[in-house]
């Protein structure tokens, strides 16, 4: 069992390969108590990490501890602990959400009545009242993926894998999917970890993010230090600005005005960038008003990392793998 | 006196937020038993709609009728024929036929179609519960229709019997040999229905394959009888369904048997051992081996 302050999950040179194509290339991350992002494009990894964690399928070699637990060795114990929502359609038609639901609750080890009750609460919780005596097969996507988020969470699970949550929804459907998710973290402690290629659901509702791209893991942390100074570097000075680009662009750094203020795009050594700036400023012997470094977003994260070409927000994407 | 007036609580306000559970937690043993008992609801159409209870409702009356009808002839009649436990075995082993090509499609094909099987194996349970929650669910239920009809037909002889307790004790073989030739049956059946459910994804597709395939099957190895002679031909039994379940019927329980079934009784249970590790190679194939 995972203690507080121990990571969730934790892999070790974590690789599995299939064939000659390498799906996970020795991951090693470490997954706090948090909601985290799992991003990355078509054939990142991501769902093969996913199904390394839950015990479906061996590692090639490394190793992985969820919850406390070898995720291999003791997979079925983990899958106890853990609720998983696949992206894809996995319920059946001919069957009411409460008593699917409760169904789920009893593979998961809780007693029939119990399981009865829990089923009930949570679908009341994630907005399916008098809907859940109706029959799967009459539900919207919107209300299929309720049902799925309910059947992830009926057990109390300790961490949640939610694949693609707000597939198909429409943006309505979206948003309130996305504060459920928000709850299931800060109002009841649940680690979840959320694969979406809407780099904007991540941003939204997630405090960590894992980036990975062919196999590996490109970029990891908190969301708002990955954010923080990457993005553009903003120099004012009093006067002759135009000189200052000069002396900028003549050290290699790109730099342009924009109203009363110089600018320079992210890329390359910040350090080196810094120095620059320093120099030219002395050799100028301009008076440096104000200096500093924007945030970036995460979508700027996930192409200064990634380099995707085809990372976009909203319905565009970074293709989930 | 209204209760506010009185000083007493007139009303709560619940919480019905998320709780978190702090209950037993019965581990994989109870979701193995959870899984066998859904299954055999759904095979039983509980729970589902009225049409998916007709077919097992009348499965259930054809094969228990003869055996109610059988018992009520012994007791009104007492001095005509003694009917054999062979006699109703034909009903029965048809009735399977038919409830197999139902059930077992039930069992495993929306599962896989709906993919909800990737719901279970995210559960405590493995892919080798999962199967075996299934076949448990498939026998249990072809066991009431294998054994049912036969044991209501034992007791009722028992009980109409001049001496009910001397009857039992000299006719404990047949209880054996109608126990025997009802596993038999079922697990035959159940092997073969779930080898194809495991293949085919939609359900009355794969109701229709394993109905079609066992009567193409016999068909074509009944001609093959007809066609060849020598002591191979003997063989042919051994994979023709509807045949080796005729002989076996045959064999345990008496009748007229099978016409191309010239076997000593226990090498039929070859046929049956053969499909049932066919069937096993096929769900290990679709089930266990990683993708």
């Amino acid at each position: 069992m995972s203690q507080a302050g121990q990571p969730m999950i934790e892999t070790a040179a974590l690789t599995k390969r299939y064939g000659s194509i390498v799906a996970l290339d020795g991951l090693d991350i470490s997954i706090p108590q948090a909601a985290v992002g799992l991003l990355g494009a078509n054939g990142a990894g991501k769902s093969t990490l996913i199904k390394l964690l839950l015990g479906l399928i061996q590692p090639t070699s490394g190793s992985a501890t969820m919850l406390g637990m070898n995720a291999t060795r003791d997979a079925a114990h983990v899958r106890e602990r853990v609720g998983y929502m696949p992206e894809s359609d996995c319920l059946p038609a001919d069957v009411t959400a409460a008593d699917f639901v409760a169904h789920m609750a009893e593979m998961s080890g809780l007693p029939q009545r119990a399981a009865r009750q829990r089923a009930n609460d949570v679908l009341y919780q994630v907005g399916l009242d008098e809907e859940r005596y109706r029959l799967i097969r009459g539900f919207s996507t919107g209300m299929k993926q309720r049902v799925k988020l309910a059947q992830a969470i009926v057990h109390d699970p300790q961490l949640v894998f939610l694949d693609e949550p707000t597939n198909g929804m429409d943006p309505q459907g979206r948003g309130e999917m996305l504060r459920l998710i928000q709850r299931i973290h800060g109002s009841l402690g649940i680690t979840v970890i959320v694969s979406s290629h809407l780099l904007e659901d991540i941003e939204r509702v997630c405090d960590h993010v894992v980036m990975l791209d062919r196999g590996r893991m490109v970029a990891a942390g908190r969301i708002d230090t990955l954010m923080r100074g990457g993005g553009d570097i903003v120099v004012r000075v009093d006067s002759d600005q135009s000189s200052l680009v000069a002396a900028l662009i003549a050290r290699g750094v790109a730099a342009r005005v924009r109203e009363r203020d110089i600018v320079i795009a992210p890329g390359g050594e910040r350090d080196a960038i810094y120095d620059a700036i320093r120099d030219a400023v002395v050799e100028l012997g301009l008076p440096l008003r104000g200096l500093q470094a924007g945030e970036r977003s995460l979508e700027d994260v996930y192409i200064q990392t990634v380099g995707g070409a085809d990372v976009a927000r909203g319905k565009e994407t970074v293709h989930a793998s | 006196m209204p209760a506010e007036s009185a000083g007493q609580p007139y009303g709560e306000v619940y919480d019905l937020g998320y709780k978190h559970y702090d209950g037993e937690r019965l581990g994989r043993a109870h979701a193995i038993r959870a899984l066998i008992v859904w299954s055999m609801k759904r095979g039983l159409g509980i729970r589902k709609r009225w049409t998916s209870k007709i077919m097992p409702a009348l499965l259930y009356v054809a094969a228990y009728s003869p055996a109610l009808i059988v018992a009520g002839i012994l007791a009104f009649l007492p001095t005509q024929v003694d009917f054999s436990y062979g006699s109703l075995a034909g009903f029965i082993s048809m009735a399977l036929l038919i409830f197999a090509a139902g059930l077992a499609p039930e069992m495993l094909s929306d599962d896989r179609r709906e993919n909800v099987l990737a719901l279970y194996l995210a559960r405590a349970i493995t892919p080798v519960n999962y199967l075996l929650a299934k076949i448990a669910a498939m026998i249990i239920l072809m066991a009431t229709i294998a054994f049912g009809p036969q044991l209501l037909l034992f007791i009722a002889k028992v009980l109409l019997a001049d001496n009910p307790l001397s009857y039992f004790g000299n006719h404990l073989g047949d209880l054996g040999r109608i126990i025997a030739w009802g596993a038999i049956i079922c697990v035959y059946y159940t092997a073969i229905g779930l080898a194809v459910a495991a293949l085919v994804d939609r359900k009355g597709i794969a109701s229709a394959v394993f109905i079609g395939g066992i009567l193409l099957i016999t068909a074509i190895t009944n001609a093959l009888f007809d066609a060849t002679s020598g002591t191979l031909r003997d063989y042919i039994v051994l994979i023709s369904p509807i045949e080796l379940v005729q002989s076996i019927t045959g064999w345990l329980l008496g009748g007229s048997g099978s016409t191309i079934g010239n076997l000593v009784g226990p090498a039929y249970l070859v046929g049956v051992v053969a499909a049932v590790i066919a069937a096993g190679l096929i769900m290990q194939r679709r089930y266990l081996a990683e993708e």
